[in-house]
């Protein structure tokens, strides 16, 4: 009966906007704990790992939260998402209690702190629209191209150790919505790009140069869908040092460019 | 009884019959029907076959929208729609209904019920349909009440609450009328709670039976569960079942046991989940039951369309129920006794190595769900899920979807806590792995592939055969399809605008055949050119 008398304390302490609290009501309790990290897998995980190791999203098990590292700053962060990056506000499809309980869940990592890389934002900076060439696919603010994701807020959606894991094999988690499709057409010319749909019949896609090229399945030899990046790798391109460089470059890429 | 009385009462039968109010024999002879779609499986052995033909492999590149009505509601759209008399009665997401005018497509009265702020979901807020006896139409709503309308104007007449939302239970299910009583199932497996399937009086709403797919302490079956797992058991009830009047029976699928993905806290086979039940139809009494997948980790429901036809099986006729599982295996059972007839595996399967001869999977060990993750096949959904299906007595083919592709299984212990999630942990898709999906049709005396029309994603709309030789299906990305059901060559299709989630149906309105279907968030109703 313990969870209902917390419940009660929830009910009466949260209100209708769940802000009152500083610290979850269950805070320690294992049994919330437990129905909190269910809640966690079901909702949470396909971007932040099934671990909160961290994914697409950034990771959740360091005992360090963007937003602010007491309870209420991570209910705050669950209920009414994160605008302008992939996390949705998750208050309309959550009771308030079991918000509280996915916060008393991620509250039992210990904090460990997140990675700090050793480089130079400025350096990178100048690699990323330099001799990386990374802005003639991707843009920050008004600024680089729209073949590739846009990294305005890259750093505030993305962990180091994801921003490396992308550089590095681009290939291995890619983008929601990211993917190759491969056309032969019937003279036998491939066509390839970044697909924007691809169904039972057709399929539309944009070249390197931005132009969009759509055909029908019926018209064409054959239409494959690829899970790959084109984006190169950069562990041989770039040094070290400026592999770190830029990562500190992206991990300050939180919105303000966008103006 | 005087003159005038006795005249009153045959003027108020004729104009009953001239409103073509729907009459348990109207329903036991639905598939003979061409102007109507009185079930959520057409008939009472749920084919979705309809012998109209006017709309055939020939022509069928020549059909075009007659009318769409725009809903302006969200949300996912999986309704049978009903058509009697002119009116075709459609139901939406969060307890949203309507009933068109046939032959513009106009709207002629709208019903709708607030859902719950504090109603706690697994899967969205869809419905699959409505029933029809009389004048009554039947649907359940999201927290887990069943209600009647009049068909006439879509008041409500009576509204019974099946179980307390605040649970954890919600409904979804097409009710099915059989012998002047309503019959529906239940969700809630996702939370712990213990399911059911009911039946009420059409007239009054009063319950005449329950049945619990979990027993109870004295019940048989209740064995299968180690201490008190019964109680949070689930096995929910929330596809419509089927019925053979001839034996009075019937049957219905449940889904899977609670939690879902962690089996030590409940120990055993876990009566009565994952199984297709055979329940008398006055008494709601258990005649038999079958388990497609004993203590189940992988959430496979098995509540799945149970498809009554008789079928020669290794040379011998039989009536049979066929059953297409979410654990990948096509089942034929012989419906008389729930005798298993065979298995066949429709999609990749990495879990069982064949079946006993009593139809028991032979399992492949170290499938099971890990706190690191186990790689099983199929996924989460199946294999074919829930979608409706179709049995063509022309090509004598059986038509499903299936989703095709694996996950990563993760388990952990979690304590129950009541209407919150009691799922045990959760899957993750496999990277760079899309899961794709197949329509198939398979020999339903043999479980033989006879063709595949492959999908790029999963697929999403149900099944519709007719006697135009037609298959009618939709997809995710919004195209509805017409093959030839006897090849799965694509005849016709068309750019919807929307996801297809919803199985199509067919009828005949002033001598045109209509196919109506559920697109995004509109009812389209196609028809070949005057």
């Amino acid at each position: 009966m313990r969870w209902r008398v917390l419940t009660l304390l929830v009910s009466l302490a949260v209100g209708a906007a769940g802000q009152e609290l500083e610290r979850s009501p269950f805070h320690g309790d294992e049994t919330s704990i437990g129905v909190g990290k269910a809640s966690f897998r079901l909702r949470c995980s396909a971007c932040h790992g099934i671990h909160a190791e961290g994914g697409k999203g950034p990771p959740l098990n360091r005992g360090e939260f963007a937003a602010g590292n007491r309870d209420v700053d991570i209910y705050r962060v669950i209920a009414r998402g994160v605008p302008g990056t992939e996390m949705p506000a998750y208050g309309t499809r959550n009771t308030e209690e079991n918000i509280w309980r996915i916060v008393a869940f991620l509250r039992t990592f210990e904090a460990v702190g997140d990675e700090r890389v050793d480089g130079n934002a400025e350096r990178g900076e100048a690699i990323f629209w330099g001799t990386g060439g990374c802005g003639g696919c991707h843009k920050v603010g008004r600024r680089g191209a729209s073949y590739g994701p846009d990294l305005t807020r890259i750093g505030r959606s993305r962990s180091v150790q994801h921003l490396r894991e992308a550089l590095l094999d681009p290939g291995k988690d890619l983008p929601a919505g990211y993917f190759v499709v491969k056309v032969v057409t019937r003279d036998g010319r491939t066509v390839s790009g970044i697909g924007s749909g691809i169904d039972d019949f057709s399929a539309q896609l944009r070249d390197a140069s931005g132009r969009l090229h759509s055909f029908l399945r019926e018209d064409v030899e054959s239409i494959e869908r690829e899970f790959t990046s084109l984006m190169p790798s950069y562990g041989e391109s770039l040094s070290d040092q400026q592999q770190r460089d830029l990562l500190v470059y992206m991990q300050a890429l939180r919105g303000e460019e966008s103006r | 009884m005087n003159r005038p009385v006795w005249l009153a009462c045959i003027l108020l039968a004729c104009a009953a019959a001239a409103l073509g109010q729907v009459d348990s024999e109207a329903l036991a002879n639905s598939q003979q029907d061409d102007e109507s779609w009185l079930m959520y499986g057409r008939n009472y052995s749920a084919w979705r076959y309809s012998p109209l033909d006017q709309i055939d492999t020939g022509n069928v590149g020549q059909i075009a929208p007659a009318w769409i009505f725009q809903t302006a509601e969200s949300g996912k759209f999986q309704t049978t729609p009903l058509v009697r008399d002119g009116v075709m009665y459609v139901t939406g997401p969060s307890n949203h209904a309507w009933a068109l005018d046939l032959k513009t497509g106009r709207e002629l009265w709208h019903y709708s019920e607030p859902v719950p702020d504090d109603l706690t979901l697994c899967c969205g807020k869809p419905n699959r349909g409505f029933a029809i006896l009389g004048n009554l139409l039947f649907k359940v709503n999201m927290q887990a009440t069943l209600v009647a309308l009049d068909a006439t104007t879509g008041d409500v007449v009576w509204e019974v609450e099946s179980a307390d939302y605040r649970k954890g239970y919600s409904n979804t299910v097409a009710p099915l009328v059989v012998n002047g009583m309503v019959v529906v199932g239940i969700a809630g497996a996702e939370f712990g709670t213990r399911d059911f399937i009911d039946a009420y009086d059409a007239e009054t709403g009063e319950r005449r039976w329950r049945f619990w797919t979990v027993p109870g302490p004295g019940e048989p079956g209740n064995e299968t569960w180690g201490g008190d797992s019964w109680k949070r058991g689930g096995a929910s009830t929330w596809i419509t079942g089927s019925y053979d009047p001839e034996l009075n029976l019937i049957y219905w699928g449940t889904g899977n046991p609670g939690p879902d993905l962690d089996g030590a806290p409940r120990p055993g086979d876990n009566l009565y989940s994952d199984s297709m039940l055979a329940l008398d139809a006055d008494t709601g009494e258990l005649r038999w039951h079958f388990q497609f997948t004993p203590h189940d980790v992988h959430d496979w429901d098995s509540v799945a369309d149970p498809v009554l036809i008789d079928v020669e099986i290794d040379g011998q006729p039989r009536k049979a129920l066929v059953h297409a599982n979410r654990n990948g295996h096509f089942y034929a059972l012989d419906r008389t006794s729930g005798e298993y007839l065979f298995a066949r595996a429709y999609t990749e399967v990495n879990w069982a190595d064949g079946m006993t001869s009593a139809g028991r999977p032979i399992l492949i060990p170290g499938r099971e769900p890990t706190d690191e993750g186990t790689l099983t096949c199929p996924g989460m959904g199946g294999g074919h899920n829930w979608h409706a299906t179709s049995y063509s007595p022309q090509t004598g083919l059986y038509y499903f979807n299936s989703g095709d592709g694996c996950q990563i299984y993760h388990g952990a212990t979690q304590d129950f806590v009541e209407g919150e999630f009691y799922l045990g942990s959760a899957m993750e898709n496999v990277t760079g792995e899309p899961r794709e999906g197949s329509i198939l049709a398979v020999d339903p005396g043999t479980g033989d592939r006879r063709w595949r029309f492959p999908l790029v994603s999963p697929p999403t709309s149900g099944m519709l055969s007719t006697g135009g030789g037609l298959l009618f299906a939709g997809t995710l990305e919004g195209y509805f399809v017409a093959l030839d059901a006897a090849d799965g060559r694509l005849l016709w299709r068309l750019q919807t605008g929307g996801p297809v989630r919803a199985p199509a149906i067919t009828y005949r309105f002033e001598g045109r055949q209509y196919v109506a279907t559920a697109a995004g968030s509109a009812i389209i109703a196609f028809a070949l050119p005057r």
